[in-house]
């Protein structure tokens, strides 16, 4: 008697765990997250402030406007160095040093270009500040920089290219590469890297030079007299400032260093914490239907306590007691697994180049209290409507049999609803992508949340019909078993359906994620085939911090293998008020290399103050060829600029919004770079030959990347394609949390039906035919959650492409073999899910199964 | 595979269509050591009404269903035809019942979610066979639920299900049909129905049952009983009334 009951217990902690398992990982990665973000705002709140202690005072130009924190943030122009005389003057200042900060980029001893400024953390060039008290680096090993050949490299980078102290490594920066020798490493504060960016620190003058032109500075930095303030030395130094410039104290550069790593991790934070909430969607589901089940399994029970004198109060509290204890075990059990977690992200961001620092792992009161509210709120949420049940159960339902599941299509009522939120979702969606509105990934994430809610409140009227649908050839396949199976996955449209919509979610944003891949895909290559003209492609490797010495391109030009080379520059500046990418190429080129499909005007008038903008841009802000577009740029601020070119191929321009000719852009930047060099091999030269004559005199640029046309493709598209597979690894886990709920809800389901499994074994089923009979409903089971998966996921993919036209995303492709392989894959995963319920009711005992007393 | 021949000749009373050797069924063990049979030896002729009667707790159902095999013996002997059960695997078990016994039980006899005529072919349909048409014809008119057959079993009622129950046991020709309390949730009338078609598939269909009850009137209409008390048969009644069984088990109350 005591091992029935303790593998009654065992099955039941089974049961508990796997119900409580999406709620664990939801809270988990909740909690995760935030954990993160506090060790991570705490260890670099702590590094800015050390490393920052010396300073009191920064001047710098005030920002001319503020870019993408991927970008840099606030947009500063250059000051000239010719200002520290003056300023050194002012009262308060015992010590001052410009600094001269900028992109340039250190070759590994491989020849490897070091870190991927592209996407990862930036490569910075400054100069080695002679004030103790100002610098933030700290030497571990070798001497500052001296000469004009040398540089100190921060620790990271000197693991990373294998650099020691005497090596020869090659910068790239302003101008041609140029060969340094290695004379000290350096750690920020006690860090390798401030957060993984890269440091070549060279004296004051070579600095200039590489980053930001000579007598040219970022800023420069002060230190108090003993017994000044940090507020009375700024002070002091704006009334010595000229106009554009400003004076911020020691602690506001801490919190603006602090600030701006937080904002580098936001897009980190916001996919996991999207990712947190679709783990407790899916263990919503899996709550409501554990409890559904087991409050069905105990109609009986409960009436009883109705009969003896509970309050329907009393009933429902003992199910919301149930399920709190539920929430409270996940939620805890969420919170200490956040840890790992975090461990684990930390790991990630570490891996993927971000450098961080060592320091402990911070648990804030925070966590506990959303994390640990999210998991708990989120189970009782579930649970209620299944306790709502309980309470309903009637008194004389003690004395009667059990009546069986509900059936049927659901009341017109659900019916309604469902479709109300189906269109409110719809419409929250439609209103996100379409419609300018404040916040639209709230709004669209709104939205689709509606609709997954919807379909899943629908779920149980299609259910009926979907599972004879898909269950329909299993009565010729399988037999009798197979007919049971499809009518068992009938039998409660409701369970079914909510089992189902678990893997809805999963396989839905699986679905979206490969379509909007796809698409995208798809756009690039057609675009790319149809309107790009370049054979070869070189790539800075920069993105928007630096670039190639436009001299390359010049040499490139004079090679007899190509016969057009266009640099192709690119650079930020606020253009109608918002940050704005753009690029720019030789007016004289661009016709040949690049087919943007001119709607109006013509790459002719591109000169010092023409501007060429996208169709739909130029439409919704009623742009015509000569309209006015104001244009803020770093170096030389507010200018007007007149449109000179409306196009209508958004991919195929150097930029998809909006760009210019090559002088107004030079006009307009200090720093002159290419982001890409873009070449046409000459008549009668094979792909192959070009390539090897650009790759030679290519090489010396270690950063860059020389590619034909269908790596270009290939470059072009990898973003997405690193993307999708972060998105899978974790939306797999949301599938399988999922199937494990089909597993649950089996055996949940077989647990019910004992008796007349017992009887069919007794008249001649085989155990092999009682587990096909179990593996087949699972089937059943899962893929109707795949294909209303598949279906919620062509309509958020062909909604996401729909509102990406104006981005270009031209295509919508539906990608046939990944859905059908995620149909059999469903399949499959239906097969596993079954495993254990299955397994478990072959070993049934007949004979306990049948004897009713 | 097992296959059990078993002569079908109606003038063969003495031919056994099952019967236990020594049976000895214990369950738990040491201290809380029950045993349910005790050394049973019994034969169930063919084409013949068995009746196992017996109070409570004497081990009438453990005789039936190791004599069915559903349950394992503990020791001796349970045969079924010419078929060992003791050196068959649970597959050949469960082949066996399917294709050579039949069963009634006392309640929860039917598969919910197929119709009446699903469930009297079930064990046919899961061995992939059609089955005798004509037969199957046969006692569905027989037990009159012809207009039944599309119905749910939800949908019928307790006298109904039962004969569907019935129905299932005979539609595969089997050589023995075990009957565990059949009429055990019924009302009278509705039982009396029941126990009648058994008898009649007895005589005029030459079927073999081996019926557990405890109701003197049920019993009443087997050929034979066998009286069980304390896990070994203690009487045996032949040609039983009700009022005879009924003196007999009062006898067991003393």
């Amino acid at each position: 008697m005591f091992r029935v009951i303790a593998r009654g217990l065992l099955a039941r902690k089974f049961r508990l765990f796997a119900t409580a398992l999406a709620v664990m990982l939801g809270v988990a990665f909740m909690a995760g997250t935030m954990v993160l973000t506090d060790t991570i705002g705490h260890t670099f709140n702590d590094l800015s402030t050390g490393v920052y202690q010396g300073t009191d005072a920064e001047v710098r130009a005030k920002a001319a406007f503020t870019g993408p924190a991927m970008g840099g943030g606030d947009q500063r122009p250059l000051l000239s160095a010719s200002l520290v005389q003056a300023l050194r003057r002012v009262p308060g200042v015992a010590a001052d040093e410009g600094s001269a900060y900028g992109y340039a980029r250190l070759t590994g001893n491989n020849g490897k270009a070091l870190g991927n400024p592209a996407a990862g953390a930036p490569t910075l060039g400054g100069n080695w500040n002679q004030v103790s008290q100002l610098n933030p680096w700290t030497l571990v090993a070798g001497h500052p920089p001296r000469a004009a050949d040398q540089v100190v490299i921060d620790a990271k980078s000197a693991t990373d290219g294998h650099l020691r102290v005497g090596d020869l490594t090659t910068v790239l920066a302003l101008g041609p590469p140029q060969r340094y020798r290695v004379v000290g490493i350096v750690k920020f504060g006690t860090a390798d890297s401030p957060g993984g960016a890269s440091v070549a620190l060279f004296t004051t003058p070579v600095a200039q030079r590489l980053v930001a032109g000579p007598g040219k500075l970022t800023s420069v930095l002060f230190v108090a007299r003993p017994g000044v303030s940090q507020q009375e030395l700024a002070a002091n130094l704006r009334h010595a400032l000229p106009h554009g410039l400003e004076a911020v104290t020691g602690a506001t550069v801490t919190k603006e260093m602090q600030d701006s790593f937080q904002q580098a991790l936001a897009f980190f934070n916001t996919f996991m914490l999207i990712f947190a909430v679709i783990a407790l969607l899916v263990g919503a589901f899996m709550i409501f239907n554990t409890f559904s089940i087991t409050v069905a399994q105990r109609t009986r029970e409960n009436g009883l306590l109705r009969a003896l004198g509970a309050s329907k109060r009393q009933v429902l509290g003992t199910v919301l007691a149930e399920a709190a204890v539920v929430g409270i075990i996940a939620s805890a059990i969420g919170l200490a697994a956040g840890v790992a977690v975090a461990a684990g992200l930390e790991a990630l961001l570490n891996a993927l180049g971000f450098g961080m620092p060592a320091g402990g792992i911070v648990f804030g009161g925070r966590t506990v209290i959303v994390a640990g509210l999210a998991g708990l709120t989120v189970t009782l949420a579930a649970a209620l409507s299944p306790a709502r049940k309980a309470a309903k159960v009637s008194p004389v339902v003690a004395m009667q049999e059990v009546p069986a599941g509900s059936t049927g299509y659901g009341s017109k009522q659900r019916i309604l609803v469902g479709t109300a939120l189906l269109v409110l979702g719809v419409a929250a969606l439609f209103t996100g992508l379409f419609a300018h509105v404040g916040s639209r990934v709230l709004v669209v994430g709104a939205g689709a949340l509606l609709v997954f809610f919807a379909v899943s409140v629908l779920g149980r009227t299609v259910s009926l019909p979907l599972s004879r649908a898909i269950g329909a050839p299993l009565p010729r396949l399988r037999g009798i078993p197979g007919k049971l199976a499809r009518a068992n996955a009938m039998r409660n449209p409701k369970r079914t359906a909510a089992s189902a919509s678990a893997l809805m979610i999963g396989v839905g944003l699986v679905g979206f994620i490969t379509i909007l891949a796809s698409s995208t895909t798809a756009s690039v290559n057609s675009t790319i085939d149809r309107s790009f003209a370049g054979d070869i492609v070189i790539d800075s490797g920069a993105g928007l911090t630096g670039g190639i010495d436009p001299a390359l391109a010049s040499r490139l030009a004079k090679l007899p293998q190509v016969s057009t080379v266009a640099g192709v520059r690119g650079g930020l500046a606020e253009i109608f008020g918002a940050p704005e990418q753009i690029a720019a190429v030789d007016p004289q080129t661009i016709g040949k290399i690049f087919h943007v499909g001119p709607t109006q005007g013509s790459t002719g008038g591109l000169g010092r103050t023409g501007i060429a903008v996208y169709r739909d841009i130029a439409a919704a802000r009623h742009l015509r060829v000569g309209s006015v577009v104001p244009v803020v740029f770093r170096d030389t601020g507010p200018q007007t600029l007149r449109v000179a070119l409306i196009y209508g191929d958004s991919m195929a321009a150097p930029a998809p919004r909006y760009f210019l000719g090559t002088s107004a852009f030079d006009a307009n930047f200090t720093l002159h770079y290419d982001s890409a060099v873009v070449i046409q091999k000459a008549p009668g030269t094979s792909t192959a030959a070009a390539l090897r004559a650009v790759r030679a005199v290519a090489t010396r640029y270690s950063g860059t990347s020389v590619m034909d046309q269908a790596a270009f493709k290939a470059e072009r598209v990898k973003p997405v394609q690193q993307l999708l597979m972060l998105v899978y690894v974790l939306l797999a886990l949301a599938i399988l949390i999922a199937l494990l709920g089909i597993g649950n809800t089996l055996a949940l389901s077989i647990f019910e039906r004992t008796r007349e499994l017992g009887v069919m074994r007794a008249v001649g089923m085989t155990r092999r035919q009682l587990r096909a009979m179990i593996r087949w409903e699972s089937v059943i089971i899962a893929l109707q959650g795949t294909v209303l998966g598949v279906l919620v996921g062509v309509f958020f993919g062909w909604a996401l492409v729909l509102a990406m036209k104006s981005q270009g995303v031209s295509e919508f492709s539906l990608p046939m073999l990944s859905l059908v392989v995620m149909v059999v894959l469903a399949g499959l995963a239906g097969v596993v899910a079954a495993i254990l319920p299955s397994r478990r009711a072959a070993k049934l005992d007949i004979l306990h199964s049948i004897v009713s007393d | 595979m097992t296959t059990v021949t078993t002569s079908r000749a109606a003038g063969v009373e003495q031919q056994a269509a099952a019967r236990t050797e020594d049976a000895v069924k214990i369950y738990g063990k040491d201290q809380v050591e029950v045993r349910a049979l005790d050394g049973v030896t019994v034969r169930f002729a063919a084409s013949r009404y068995t009746a196992i009667m017996g109070p409570s707790g004497s081990g009438k159902s453990t005789l039936l269903h190791c004599a069915a095999g559903l349950d394992t013996l503990t020791t001796g002997k349970a045969f079924i035809g010419d078929a060992d059960l003791s050196t068959l695997n649970d597959h050949q078990l469960t082949i066996l019942r399917r294709d050579h016994v039949g069963f009634v039980f006392q309640s929860f006899n039917l598969v919910p979610t197929i119709t009446a005529a699903e469930n009297i072919t079930l064990p046919l349909l899961l061995a992939g066979r059609k089955g005798d048409r004509e037969w199957i014809a046969k006692i569905i008119e027989t037990l009159g639920i012809g207009n039944r057959l599309t119905h749910r079993p939800q949908e019928l009622s307790g006298g109904q299900q039962q004969r569907v129950a019935v129905a299932r046991a005979l539609a595969s020709h089997p050589e023995i049909i075990f009957a565990d309390e059949p009429t055990g949730n019924l009302d009278s009338r509705a039982g009396a129905e029941v126990l009648t078609f058994m008898r009649r598939a007895v005589d005029e269909m030459g079927q073999t049952i081996v019926m557990v009850t405890h109701d003197p009137i049920a019993a009443s209409y087997a050929d034979r009983i066998v009286f069980l008390a304390d896990g070994r048969i203690v009487d045996e009644m032949h040609q039983p009334t009700a009022g005879a069984v009924l003196e007999r088990m009062k006898r067991f109350g003393e």
